[in-house]
Parts: C-alpha cells; sequence; structure tokens
C-alpha cells in the first residue's frame, strides 16, 4: 500500500499480520477461575476484531480464532483483550494483554515464520488474571520501489537517510521527490499525455 | 456430603491419558523408553535385547490413610539394582478419593529377557495439591506411605493372562503386618505405531445423576483385550453441571487403541467428589465406528445395564464432532531423514570457582592430568554431543572472565580468536577451555543472558534457510545467577526458536534457581514485560548426581531433548525431511 502524505513523500510501511487467537488459560475474575463464556479482541491502533464465543464457560477456552489485520509499520504494540458475557449479554474485560511489535518483527522473527507467543494478562488493578496464547505471522506488502516509473529513471528516487524503524527485513522507508520539483519543464513536457 | 472432604477435587477432574497437543507440553513420563538414549546406545553396537512392555496397574482395599474422606493413591515403580538401590522407573497418575483404584498412566519398561528384573512398587496416599503439576515432581517423602509389593518381571511374562496379584505389605510400627491391599499388575507388549487420531466427543441427552443440579460427566475410554478384561487408556476432563457436555479433543495413540477395529468400551460417569462415580451410560464402539458417527453426523444411544432388563436404551447419545487421523513422527524419524542437531558450548569463567592455582578450585589444572570437574563435563557430555553434531564443529564461548582487553565479557570466544567462534571435536573444547585458563581472569557476575541470545540468533538466522536444524546450548556453571531476571528473559525470548538449553551444575551449590529455569514444576517462565515461554526448552542437570550413579550422563542430559525437540516441529507442523505431508 503506498501513501503520499502532505510533503508528496512517498512512504510504504504497512504490513499484514496473520494471527490466530489460539485459547487462554487460568482466566481469573476477582482471583476465581472464571466459568462463563468468552470471547477474545485483537486491537491494533484504532482497529479491532471480535473472536468467536467459546461456550464451554471453562477458564482454560480456545477459540483459533483466525484473522488478518493490516498494521503500520512504526506500530509499537498490539492488544489482546479478553471479555466474558453476562447472562444478560453483556460484554465485560476481564483482563488484557500488550504485546510489543519486536516480539514477532524483531531480531528473531523473519518475515512468513510463525511466532507462537504467549503473554500475562492483566485486568484492570493490573493483576495479573491468566495467560493468553498466539500466533503471528508477519506477511508484507510493502514495496521499496519509486513511487512512479518516471521517478526511478530520473535518478531522484533516493532512501531517506535516517536509521528505519522496522528492525532487519526490507521494510524500508524511501522519499520519493515529484521531478516537477526538481525540474518543472522537464516534466511538463514528458508528462503530458 | 462435599463438605468436610479433603483431596484436591480439581486435580481429580482432570483428564488422563489422552496425549496432550500444546506446544507446552512434553511427552509424558517414560524414564524407560527414550529414543535420544536408545539411538546412542545402538550406534555403539550395544544392542540391547529387549522389547517394550506397558504395565497397567490396579489395587483393591488399600488402606483408609485420611480422616475425612478416603485415600488418594498414586503407585510408583522402581527397578531394584544388583546394589539393592531403587531405581525410580515410572509414576501412574493421582485418583481422588478411590480405595480400588484403576489407574491409567502405564508405566513403560523394557523387558530384558536374560536378565532377572525385580520390580518394587509403592503405593502413596497423595497429600499435597496435584491439579496441573506433573506427577513426577510430587515429593514422596510429603506423602503417606501405603504399601509396598515385588515381584520379577519375567514371571508376569508368563503367566497365561500377563497379570499378577501381589499382596502390599508394610511396616507400620507395632510390627503386625496389616492386610493392606491386594495390588494387580497387567503387562502388554507396546507397539510402535506412529498413527495418532483426535476426537472431539459430545454428549446430548444425558440423564441426570445429582439430586439438586445436574449431572457433571465425563467420559472414560476402554480398550476389550484378549482376555476380556478392560483397560481403561484414557478419561475426558469433568464438565460441571451439564447434560448435554462437551469436552476438549481426546488425543489417542495407536499404541493406546490397538487397531481401528478394536472395540472399545465409553463409559460415561457423573464425577462425585466422594470417589464414588455414578456411571450414566455406556456404548461400545472401535475407533472405525467413531469415525463413521462423524462423517455421517449421527449419535450412538447409552446403555444402561440392568440386571432385570439386559441393556436399557437411553435417550442420551455420544457424538463425534471432529475426527482427525495423523501421523506422529518420533524424535528418531527426524533425526535419520537429515534433521541436524547442532551444539554450542559456554563455559563459567566466574570467580564463584575458587581461585584456578589453588588445588580447590573448580578451574584447577592437577599436572598430574587429573580432570576437574569442568574437564569431566566437557569430557563426558562431550561424548554424546560430538555423536549427534554431524560435523563436529561447535560454537564456544565462556562468560564472566576478564579477557585480555581488561574488560569483563559475557560471551566470549573460548578460543580466544577474533575471527570466529568455533572448536572443532570435543578436543578442540578441551585445548580452548585449557587456553582460555591461561588467558582470562576469573571474574563475574554471573549472567546467561548473552550467551543464551548469541545462540538465539545462531537459532533464528536458520529459519530463514531451508535446511531444517535444531540448535542446543550446552551451559557448564558452578550455578548461582546474579541476575536471574536477565536469563529468564532471554530464555522466554528464545522459547519460540528451534533450541534447546542444557545446563550442566557442577560444584556442590544449592542449583534451586536451575530448578526454576527448568520449569519441570509446569510453571512457564514469564519474563520482565509480561512475556511467556512459549516451551520449557530448559533442562538442568547436576553433575553430583550423575557421578552418584543415580542416573547417567546420556540419559540425564537427553531425558528433555526429545520432547523439547518435539513440540517445536510438531506444533509448526514440520515433518521429517522428504515424509509426506499429513
Amino acid at each position: 500500500m503506498i501513501f503520499v502524505d502532505h510533503h508528496n513523500h512517498c512512504i510504504t510501511m504497512t504490513k499484514t499480520l496473520e494471527i490466530d487467537i489460539r485459547s487462554a488459560e487460568g482466566l481469573k475474575l476477582n482471583r476465581k477461575p472464571v466459568m462463563k463464556k468468552t470471547f477474545a479482541v485483537v486491537k491494533i491502533e484504532e482497529k479491532s476484531r471480535n473472536s468467536n464465543l467459546d461456550e464451554s464457560r471453562r477458564s482454560d477456552p480456545t477459540w483459533n480464532y483466525k484473522t488478518e489485520m493490516p498494521i503500520n509499520g512504526d506500530a509499537k504494540f498490539i492488544y489482546i483483550e479478553v471479555f466474558y458475557r453476562t447472562g444478560c449479554g453483556h460484554d465485560k474485560k476481564i483482563g488484557e494483554a500488550k504485546i510489543p511489535t519486536n516480539d514477532f518483527m524483531g531480531r528473531y522473527s523473519p518475515q512468513g515464520h510463525f511466532n507462537f507467543l504467549s503473554y500475562r494478562l492483566r485486568d484492570k488493578f493490573g493483576d495479573k488474571c491468566g495467560i493468553v496464547n498466539v500466533s503471528i505471522m508477519v506477511k508484507s506488502d510493502s514495496t521499496t520501489g519509486a513511487c512512479s516509473s518516471q521517478a526511478a529513471e530520473t535518478g531522484l528516487w533516493r532512501p531517506r537517510s535516517e536509521t528505519p524503524s522496522i528492525d532487519g527485513y526490507g521494510g524500508r522507508i524511501v522519499t520519493g521527490v515529484p521531478i516537477w520539483c526538481v525540474a518543472p519543464t522537464n516534466y511538463y513536457s514528458s508528462c503530458v499525455p | 456430603m462435599g463438605g468436610c472432604l479433603s483431596g484436591d477435587v480439581n486435580g481429580g477432574k482432570q483428564a488422563i491419558g489422552g496425549v496432550q497437543q500444546r506446544p507446552t507440553s512434553s511427552i509424558p513420563n517414560n524414564a524407560a523408553h527414550n529414543d535420544a538414549v536408545d539411538f546412542f546406545f545402538r550406534s555403539r553396537g550395544q544392542y540391547p535385547l529387549f522389547s517394550q512392555i506397558e504395565l497397567s496397574l490396579s489395587a483393591l482395599n488399600l488402606v483408609d490413610r485420611d480422616i475425612t474422606s478416603k485415600s488418594d493413591p498414586m503407585a510408583v515403580m522402581y527397578l531394584r539394582k544388583k546394589d539393592g538401590k531403587l531405581e525410580e522407573i515410572g509414576r501412574t497418575e493421582v485418583i481422588l478419593n478411590d480405595l480400588n483404584p484403576k489407574w491409567i498412566e502405564k508405566i513403560t519398561v523394557s523387558f530384558q529377557f536374560e536378565a532377572v528384573q525385580t520390580l518394587v512398587f509403592h503405593v502413596y496416599d497423595v497429600d499435597t495439591k496435584y491439579h496441573n503439576v506433573p506427577v513426577k515432581t510430587l515429593k514422596l517423602q510429603d506423602q503417606d506411605f501405603l504399601g509396598e509389593a515385588t515381584c520379577v518381571l519375567s514371571e508376569i511374562m508368563t503367566r497365561p493372562n500377563r497379570t499378577v496379584t501381589l499382596n502390599l505389605t508394610g511396616n507400620f510400627g507395632a510390627g503386625v503386618n496389616r492386610h493392606l491391599g491386594i495390588l494387580s499388575v497387567q503387562a502388554e507388549e507396546t507397539v510402535a505405531s506412529k498413527t495418532v487420531v483426535e476426537i472431539n466427543f459430545r454428549c446430548v441427552n444425558l440423564d441426570n445423576k445429582d439430586m439438586f443440579s445436574k449431572s457433571d460427566p465425563f467420559l472414560r475410554i476402554s480398550r476389550i483385550v484378549e482376555t476380556s478384561a478392560a483397560v481403561p487408556i484414557c478419561r475426558t476432563e469433568v464438565v460441571d453441571n451439564n447434560l448435554n457436555p462437551m469436552w476438549r479433543p481426546v488425543c489417542l495413540t495407536m499404541q493406546q487403541f490397538g487397531s481401528k477395529e478394536t472395540p472399545l468400551v465409553i463409559e460415561c460417569f457423573d464425577f462425585n467428589t466422594s470417589g464414588n462415580h455414578e456411571l450414566i451410560g455406556k456404548t461400545e464402539k472401535s475407533v472405525a465406528e467413531l469415525e463413521r458417527l462423524c462423517l455421517q453426523k449421527e449419535g450412538a444411544n447409552f446403555v444402561y445395564p440392568s440386571f432385570s432388563h439386559g441393556n436399557k436404551v437411553l435417550k442420551g447419545q455420544l457424538l463425534v464432532d471432529r475426527f482427525v487421523e495423523k501421523v506422529q513422527y518420533s524424535f528418531l524419524d527426524y533425526i535419520s531423514s537429515g534433521f541436524e542437531l547442532n551444539f554450542m558450548v559456554a563455559v563459567d569463567f566466574t570467580a564463584s570457582n575458587g581461585d584456578p592455582r589453588t588445588p580447590s578450585s573448580l578451574h584447577y589444572v592437577d599436572p598430574s592430568g587429573r580432570l576437574n570437574s569442568y574437564q569431566k563435563a566437557i569430557m563426558e557430555v562431550g561424548e554424546v554431543i560430538q555423536f549427534y553434531d554431524s560435523d563436529k564443529r561447535f560454537p564456544a564461548w565462556g562468560f564472566g572472565g576478564r579477557t585480555s582487553d581488561g574488560s569483563v565479557s559475557h560471551a566470549f570466544n573460548l578460543n580466544g580468536a577474533s575471527y570466529g567462534d568455533e572448536v572443532v571435536g570435543v578436543e578442540g573444547i578441551m585445548e580452548a577451555y585449557a587456553s582460555a585458563l591461561r588467558n582470562v581472569a576469573l571474574a563475574g557476575p554471573t549472567l546467561f543472558s548473552n550467551v543464551v541470545d548469541k545462540a538465539a540468533n545462531i537459532a533464528s538466522q536458520s529459519l530463514s534457510e531451508n535446511s531444517p536444524k535444531y540448535f542446543v546450548l550446552l551451559i557448564i556453571t558452578d550455578g548461582v545467577l546474579t541476575d536471574m531476571v536477565g536469563t529468564v528473559d532471554a530464555l522466554v525470548r528464545a522459547s519460540d526458536l528451534p533450541l534447546s538449553v542444557l545446563i550442566v551444575g557442577v560444584g556442590n551449590t544449592d542449583f534451586k534457581q536451575m530448578e526454576i529455569l527448568d520449569a519441570d514444576n509446569g510453571r512457564r517462565l514469564e519474563s520482565s514485560t509480561g512475556r511467556i515461554a512459549t516451551r520449557d526448552i530448559v533442562q538442568f542437570v547436576p553433575m553430583k548426581e550423575i557421578h552418584s550413579g543415580h542416573v547417567s550422563v546420556v540419559q540425564a542430559l537427553l531425558e528433555e531433548l526429545p520432547g523439547q525437540f518435539l513440540s517445536y516441529v510438531r506444533s509448526r507442523k514440520i515433518n521429517p525431511i522428504g515424509a509426506p505431508a499429513i
């Protein structure tokens, strides 16, 4: 996905995550094991997806909920929240886990590699209330090519000099400068259809 | 009623016998049969003439040691060695509140035709909590002893129905041998087969057996053996208060169910904390018939055996929501297909070992040529790793020492070279160690995190290559960690990689910290950032246990390795090279 912001910079830095919220264990509400129907929610920035409802009423539910979500390359965390459903159909939060993106987009995880990860869930008081097990795989649809073929030909496309925010595998931030900024007359004459 | 009952009710409601599929669980305790160990011995021409035997245990009329409820019995089996010492072979599970237990967990032993194998059984009443705690971590001295029985393995094998009944004896003061009950042992040869079935069971319309609430059902699956006795092979967990229960998937090996045509008895019980579970109904189906039930989306009605009317057909039905048959390869299948094991070694150079010039130091190099603890550990352990690592080139590091440039390093090349950290063969490790002792000053603190990170880096780089590799980091240390948090963090970061960490402890320290890292008590390691270890990748062995003859080096080191390796490859559905995809 390629965006052009108001500075006319070409930024290519979204990735797609293949997330599988597999299960949770030791779910506790007020220090007692949860015996209600539960579901999980994965939240990346403002977007969220809900898993199916596990109806077994156990403190170690299994969801195996698979979904794909886009993620911005400079996101630092994603969140997994676990809810229970009350008898009246209301959803109440049990706890959440904060997952650093470095754990699956870092030194030890090449693209296309399934990361099996587990995290501590904490409730609103910060107390431990269980563990959630997920698997995350990074699929990339970023490109490091130029914004347009003409930009590449003139050689004015060049990568930004600062260090990239994603560690390790080709997700570089590139700056494409429209040709007309540099050589306006030439551009207009060659681009007018 | 339920009010004054003791015993671990949660423990009594756990599933038993089905193979768990979570990446973090390792192969159940099976001290006598270990692929990695067998392979090592076979390579040296040591082919023990044996066959694998599975023993099923049950008891009658056990003594009641608990005051307000019945005993929660567990049986432990030992082999009596030539010097009279007992070597533990295995344990059954704990059964709640039952003086006539029929244990489901089998104990495997190698039956050696030419040897006289004396088996000793001890039965205990388990007093401590055992829910979600691996049975092998239960400390026997904390439990109540219920009795002992002895027999010779060949005696069992030569009986027509391969069963022997023994009287339990014991000395409870007073010098009088009370009648402590009977222990039955039944033997069966294990058939090595790789087929595994995973079944999701569900029931509808079960009869209500409880007065003020609904039944708490669970299933028990038994196999009918030739003598028409039923041997239980697994038990689901208990679902509370539900007449239409759905259980977690049950995973059975062909070893457990025999063949797809072997009739299985599936009984549905209502769980009672008193231990007297009431039968709701039963049905008889083979694995093939269960598969048919799943495909045709049909249910099988339960029957209730009654004296007057024969079998009464009930409304309650057994349904199979999911039936998956797959092949489960063994550790040896992977190794022999070309999966490479790569070893790395890290040696402790901290000052707690003692000044190498003094004879009491663990690093003292005796001019007479006698090996010190580190050298002995390197030699003995090196033998094993050299066997499994085909190219015999090992990265070797030291940690906690002050190198020639004056700074303390927690991961310096043992060979002192700047170009690379590899040494060749066990001799290479010994040479590098000797030269490092001359050039590196012992310092501190004791941290494993740097060497674990280095090993994790190497393991993660191999992920992008095509040839499948598994890495083993061997850390030889005198054992007291200064930075437990940093070490745990490094181990948790590495827990999702094809890596195992074997820690060998030399010297006489209290290795309590190492036992926490080993996580044998079932507590997964948790990092300071809230991440939990994906799997248990650590195994710890104290050298003094090996030297006391308690266990062999090979056995101790390789005990958990096949399990850790398999938990990695199976969770990612990686097959042996060239094997057909499941």
